[in-house]
């Protein structure tokens, strides 16, 4: 199970004056997430959603707060943790210059995917993703879909048991992004947890368990569609957001 | 920890050669070695031996008896008449090389300083010791004294054995100056794209995704940049090697040396090659890598690049000779003992004190990377 308490990041900008001003990108971010669970979270540009998915993949130092796998925390058993994760975002980006194979295999290494495993698992995933056709072609020759599936790939190759997914459809045409949900999908099928970040409303809503809500940094709202939609008495996520939104400015 | 190094390495090599730029400045640089060496074997060749034709134009505003023109004749002089406004205009249309006026006994030499003029002045001034012992003889004789008892009071015999050719010297430490500069522009760009490049390309943060530590990622990086710029060391050294065998036998200024470098000295200037590659590497990646994009790591290098040849530059021109504590400066040192690895003098505490000191700054050089990469700035600065 993951476990996030009172996360808090800190971030230091400079204003019109070129005077310091510190910020929190996120202020206090707490959820936890079971095995099977879809866990979306879900905000405007901003409000602190990458900042939080960096956080919890360990690729960002949190300020304060911790974050723990089963019983594992980043502090003592980083390398351990991302053993188990896979990270995958709208601004990831794969090595252009090398082959399908080449990089599923360099993930399998890098990973401590058994050598006598390694060519099975990659026939596998490329069977499963249907890559067969393009899997010893460069990266930098494949279409938008196809490096896609090969994203996807390098997340699935050593079966990792948490994925991290930072608005990964952002940009992407609608097959394109139908092979994300559907690897989601497929995922939560086999007991893998799954964060997912998104500013799609709907999409969310088709796929999350259950979604967190931030604005600037802090949780508005936590639990089901379902009940989110009921307690703020809407029919869907994108009008209970604005209403939240709403009522935040007001309480302010 | 060791498979992770080799697991990035194997990646960073990849990439290193598949990428045209990397390649072409990895491979480009070290053709232009022959080019150099050749070329200004050459010019050196052409200056040297330049025909007596190009500078024995020289003008008399005077009427030379029979003697003097014999003895023009015989050190080789082409003897051009006329007054000496006329000598002047034709020096300036470059009909003759120098003109020379008498006031009674006063003889004067004019011309303005150039090559020419200073091989057609030393053709005058042999014309003139020659003219001058010629008339001394004759005052003697016509005084009843021996000639050779007074004009050839001493004897002076020449012994002087060439150790050192100037223009195998010059060429060689020219060679070996520029296989520095091929290492040091070999390294920068693979530096620049393996970290600022990979950056604004946004793999970075997939690497930092993966269960690697931040000194295998920064090992890796380095070794591979490393190995960029000593392949571009051993081709040019290998070059170096060929072009100066060539120019041996084509150039008669080499005529009495030996330009190839013994097995020894090979030996020794791959070591500096290695210890050279490493430093330049570890210094492109530590600049590079804090940068946010390929053309600001561009910018940032120029200067390290301009660092690394200016102590050369100055070691060559002014002769500067390796001594212990130079072989501890880093760039002074790699210059300073190609120059002794070759002319043969190889001191081999030098070559261990420039190895311990490199490897010294290297360590440090790759522990500050190792806490940038560790720190979050690496990637969003």
């Amino acid at each position: 199970m993951l476990q996030v308490s009172d996360l808090k990041k800190k971030f230091v900008k400079y204003n019109s004056k070129r005077e310091k001003e510190e910020f929190y990108a996120d202020n206090g971010i707490s959820f936890q997430a079971k095995e099977g669970e879809i866990i979306g979270i879900l905000g405007p540009n901003g409000a602190g959603k990458t900042t939080l998915l960096r956080m919890v993949a360990g690729i960002l130092e949190p300020t304060s707060g911790t974050i723990s796998y089963g019983n594992l925390s980043f502090e003592t058993n980083g390398i351990e943790i991302k053993k188990d994760i896979a990270y995958l975002s709208g601004n990831t980006k794969i090595y252009q210059s090398l082959s399908t194979y080449e990089l599923l295999k360099m993930c399998c290494d890098i990973y401590g995917v058994d050598k006598g495993l390694i060519e099975t698992r990659i026939q596998e995933i490329a069977t499963i993703l249907e890559m067969n056709s393009f899997l010893y072609n460069r990266i930098e020759n494949l279409s938008t879909g196809q490096t896609q599936r090969v994203n996807i790939a390098r997340c699935l190759i050593h079966d990792p048991k948490y994925y991290i997914l930072d608005e990964a459809t952002t940009g992407l045409d609608i097959i394109s992004s139908q092979i994300i949900l559907n690897f989601i999908k497929e995922e939560k099928k086999r007991g893998k947890t799954i964060l997912y970040s998104t500013h799609y409303m709907e999409e969310a809503e088709n796929i999350c368990d259950r979604v967190i809500m931030v604005n600037k940094g802090i949780v508005i709202k936590e639990g089901t569609p379902a009940y989110i939609k009921k307690d703020t008495n809407t029919t869907n996520l994108r009008d209970a957001f604005f209403q939240l939104i709403g009522d935040e400015n007001n309480e302010k | 920890m060791k498979n992770n190094i080799w697991n990035i390495l194997k990646k960073e090599i990849r990439e290193m050669f598949r990428d045209k730029k990397s390649l072409t400045m990895m491979l480009i640089l070290p053709l232009m070695i022959p080019l150099l060496v050749i070329g200004m074997s050459a010019l050196f060749e052409a200056q040297t031996n330049k025909s007596a034709s190009e500078y024995n134009h020289i003008g008399f505003d005077y009427k030379m008896s029979a003697v003097e023109k014999d003895i023009a004749e015989k050190v080789g002089i082409k003897v051009i008449h006329g007054e000496k406004d006329q000598l002047r205009e034709k020096y300036k249309r470059d009909e003759i090389d120098l003109y020379i006026t008498r006031e009674g006994n006063k003889y004067t030499i004019h011309g303005e300083k150039n090559d020419t003029t200073i091989y057609a002045t030393a053709l005058v001034e042999t014309y003139f010791s020659s003219y001058k012992e010629y008339l001394q003889s004759e005052y003697l004789v016509n005084h009843h004294v021996s000639p050779e008892d007074v004009v050839n009071i001493i004897s002076v015999d020449q012994k002087v054995i060439e150790t050192e050719n100037f223009f195998a010297n010059y060429i060689t430490n020219y060679a070996f100056l520029f296989i520095v500069m091929a290492i040091t522009v070999s390294a920068t760009y693979p530096a620049t794209d393996t970290t600022a490049g990979e950056k604004e390309r946004g793999t970075l943060e997939t690497l930092l995704t993966f269960p690697v530590k931040s000194r295998d990622i920064i090992v890796g990086k380095f070794l591979s940049v490393s190995l960029s710029s000593f392949i571009t060391g051993i081709i040019s050294l290998v070059l170096t090697m060929i072009s100066l065998v060539i120019a041996n036998d084509m150039f008669k200024i080499y005529e009495k040396v030996n330009l190839m470098l013994p097995l020894e000295s090979f030996v020794f200037a791959i070591v500096v090659i290695i210890a050279y590659s490493l430093l330049i590497s570890g210094l492109c990646i530590a600049i590079a890598s804090t940068c946010k994009t390929f053309k600001e790591a561009q910018s940032a290098l120029t200067p390290l690049t301009f660092l690394s040849f200016f102590p050369s530059f100055i070691a060559f021109m002014t002769n500067l000779e390796s001594s212990t504590l130079l072989s501890m400066i880093p760039f002074l040192n790699f210059t300073l003992l190609f120059t002794d690895i070759t002319s043969g003098n190889i001191n081999y505490l030098n070559i261990l004190l420039m190895f311990i000191s490199t490897i010294i700054i290297i360590i440090v050089i790759l522990f500050i990377i190792i806490k940038q990469y560790k720190s979050e700035k690496v990637l969003f600065n």
